[in-house]
């Protein structure tokens, strides 16, 4: 049998490399162009932005947009407005150049995005705990919306620095929700242990989660990716390219070799998948036990 | 509001094996063997899915598309390992699936492999001839995955729970992934006539492979003397434990449809309730 399908393959080929005819390429979905429409602050450190365009995608709790800022840094930002309104709102924190870019858009400038992408879907059962830490709210505020709508049994525990610091306090759905300035004590509490937890802040924060409660129903987003700890500094050499990059103790091999080549391939960066494995080392993740690694078809 | 905006994610899922029954949908063991198929089908047929699509990523000029196809790569890999464990565990018990799956390595390692010698041009023609392949199957993955989801005689007929985990688990992921590889097939060439012999091609192979999967998996199985007959499989597809073939000849017709896109088949939404759910997946984070 293997025979007449192996004979088969060869002429298919054949045929259609010959009789094929020539590919007709799609065109690429273009980026979104968008206005600013609205700016305004709405915590300490803390920029809401409103962007409207004709005919948004729609988008649903737990998407982020992809802002393509014009000194060609690129950075996710939460969608926090309602789903059912006609503009985007974003709000963003300062921390480093992009942010800091983002803040300084004003009404009338434009900007261009790509999205909405959803890396944090919301399942929409109950019953449900969210948990948010500072500006980790963008992404749960929706969703707290959505669960409040449909009725679901929901709490909300808010976490911040000072009331100052954290925005959208006068958003929220009332009855179900514990805001906390600074940290201590435990998160969830009385957590259904059947229940879902949907968890968006900082690194100590999601550890604290992960801590009081079995990952079994946790989804969480994170904003950066996981800290590297413990992570020395080595040089990975691309054999094929001829060109040897320096890895700082706190970036991934595939985070330097994207600066360098962005198409290289790569999906959870977690060290999981193996889609950024190149002759056997996942390159998201492992690091050489000297101080030099070497990737031949790269 | 369905969500057809995600990020796709590979889920490290973990399945437990050492209490899976040889007949593992109890008291039919043509129904379990069918549905063995997979185990047979798709490691090999994943792995080729990710070694070609991860030769198409250089040619895709769309961002968000680029991250869709490095997800679904990264989704099929977890697949196939997840399906191959299943085989070695048929293996520990008795049940050599060897001499059928060194037929599959023959089909997806050699006769779909890229072939030595040819131009530039044509070496690129013949990957997108790949690609199309890939996303006629992933249609068919999708109808099956939708309705796998949704086959509650499943739950009804006592499946092993960590058998209908895996393949609901693999069934939502599809659903959730079933618009990449069309959507990277029309990227890269979007002309009708592909898309249209792919699945003339796909169809009567993927069937036939199915029969003979099915056949020898209920010769080499030496605990029950059951036959695979068309009886039997009717028999299993009105207790609603099979698909039937009416609907699988339908999902295949839709294909055809000028304005088909498989966002119309299955619902994302559902995917994510049962990825949300699914003890495997929530395993995963
Ligand atoms: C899916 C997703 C959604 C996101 N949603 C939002 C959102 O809604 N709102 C929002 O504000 N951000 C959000 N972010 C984060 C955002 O994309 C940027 O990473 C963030 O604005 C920082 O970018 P930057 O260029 O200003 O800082 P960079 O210069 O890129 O600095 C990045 C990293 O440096 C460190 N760092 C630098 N300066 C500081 C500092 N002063 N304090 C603490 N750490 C520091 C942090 O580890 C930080 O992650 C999201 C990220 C993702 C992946
Ligand atoms: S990107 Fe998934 S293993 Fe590296
Ligand atoms: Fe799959
Ligand atoms: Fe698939």
């Amino acid at each position: 049998m293997l025979s007449g399908l192996t004979r088969f393959g060869s002429l298919y080929d054949a045929a259609v490399t010959r009789f094929g005819g020539r590919a007709r390429p799609g065109v690429a979905r273009d980026a979104l162009w968008l206005n600013v429409v609205e700016r305004s602050q709405v915590a300490d450190g803390v920029v809401s932005l409103r962007l409207g365009g004709p005919a948004l995608p729609a988008w649903q709790p737990g998407c982020h947009l992809d802002l393509h800022l014009p000194s060609g840094l690129r950075r996710q930002y939460s969608l926090c407005g309602d789903p059912g309104e006609d503009t985007y709102r974003i709000a963003v924190r300062e921390v480093g150049a992009g942010s800091r870019e983002v803040q300084a858009l004003r009404v009338g400038d434009r900007i261009q995005v790509r999205g909405p992408r959803n890396a944090f879907p919301f399942a929409g059962l109950g019953p449900v705990v969210f948990v948010a830490g500072g500006i980790g709210i963008t992404a749960i505020l929706p969703m707290v919306h959505a669960a409040a709508r449909a009725g679901l049994d929901w709490r909300l525990v808010y976490c911040g620095r000072s009331m100052a610091a954290m925005p959208f306090l006068d958003e929220l759905p009332v009855g179900h929700v514990d805001v906390r300035i600074g940290r201590g004590g435990a998160l969830l509490g009385d957590a259904s242990p059947r229940g879902a937890v949907y968890c968006c802040g900082p690194a100590s924060m999601l550890d604290q989660v992960r801590a009081e409660f079995s990952s079994r129903w946790l989804h969480f987003e994170r904003f950066s990716p996981p800290p590297i700890v413990d992570g020395r500094p080595f040089t990975v050499e691309l054999r094929r390219s001829g060109v040897s990059l320096d890895v700082p103790a706190d970036r991934s091999a595939l985070d330097v070799i994207r600066d360098f080549r962005p198409s290289v391939a790569y999906s959870c960066r977690q060290g999981f998948c193996g889609t950024c494995d190149v002759g056997g080392v996942r390159i998201c993740v492992d690091r050489p036990t000297g101080d030099r690694l070497v990737l031949e078809e790269l | 509001m369905e969500p057809d905006n995600l990020v796709l994610q590979p889920r490290d899922v973990q399945f437990d094996w050492s209490t899976l029954p040889m007949h593992w949908v109890p008291d039919e063991p043509v129904t379990t063997h069918v549905m063995n198929v997979l185990h047979l089908l798709l490691p090999e047929g994943e792995r080729w899915f990710v070694r070609t699509f991860q030769q198409a990523v250089p040619l895709i000029s769309d961002d968000t598309l680029r991250e869709d196809v490095l997800g679904f790569i990264g989704q099929e890999a977890m697949h196939a390992e997840a399906h191959s464990e299943v085989l070695d565990h048929l293996l520990a018990n008795g049940l050599d699936p060897r001499p059928f799956t060194r037929q599959m390595e023959h089909v997806f390692q050699r006769i779909l492999a890229p072939r030595p010698g040819l131009s530039e041009e044509q070496a690129r023609d013949q990957l997108l001839e790949r690609v199309a392949i890939v996303a006629a199957i992933e249609h068919f993955t999708a109808y099956l995955g939708d309705w796998m989801l949704n086959a509650d005689a499943l739950d009804k007929a006592g499946i092993h729970p960590v058998m209908l985990d895996l393949l609901r688990w693999h069934a939502a992921e599809e659903v959730e992934h079933r618009s990449v590889a069309y959507d990277l097939m029309c990227h890269l060439d979007r002309r009708y006539v592909r898309r249209a012999r792919t699945m003339l091609l796909v169809a009567p192979v993927l069937f036939w492979l199915w029969v003979r999967g099915a056949r020898f998996m209920v010769h080499a199985d030496k605990s029950t003397r059951v036959r695979l007959t068309w009886r039997e499989f009717m028999r299993a597809s009105r207790r609603g434990l099979l698909p039937r073939l009416s609907e699988i000849f339908r999902a295949f017709l839709r294909y055809f449809h000028p304005a088909y896109h498989p966002k119309q088949e299955g619902s994302t939404a559902q995917a994510i309730a049962y990825l949300a759910s699914s003890p495997a997946a929530r395993e995963a984070h």
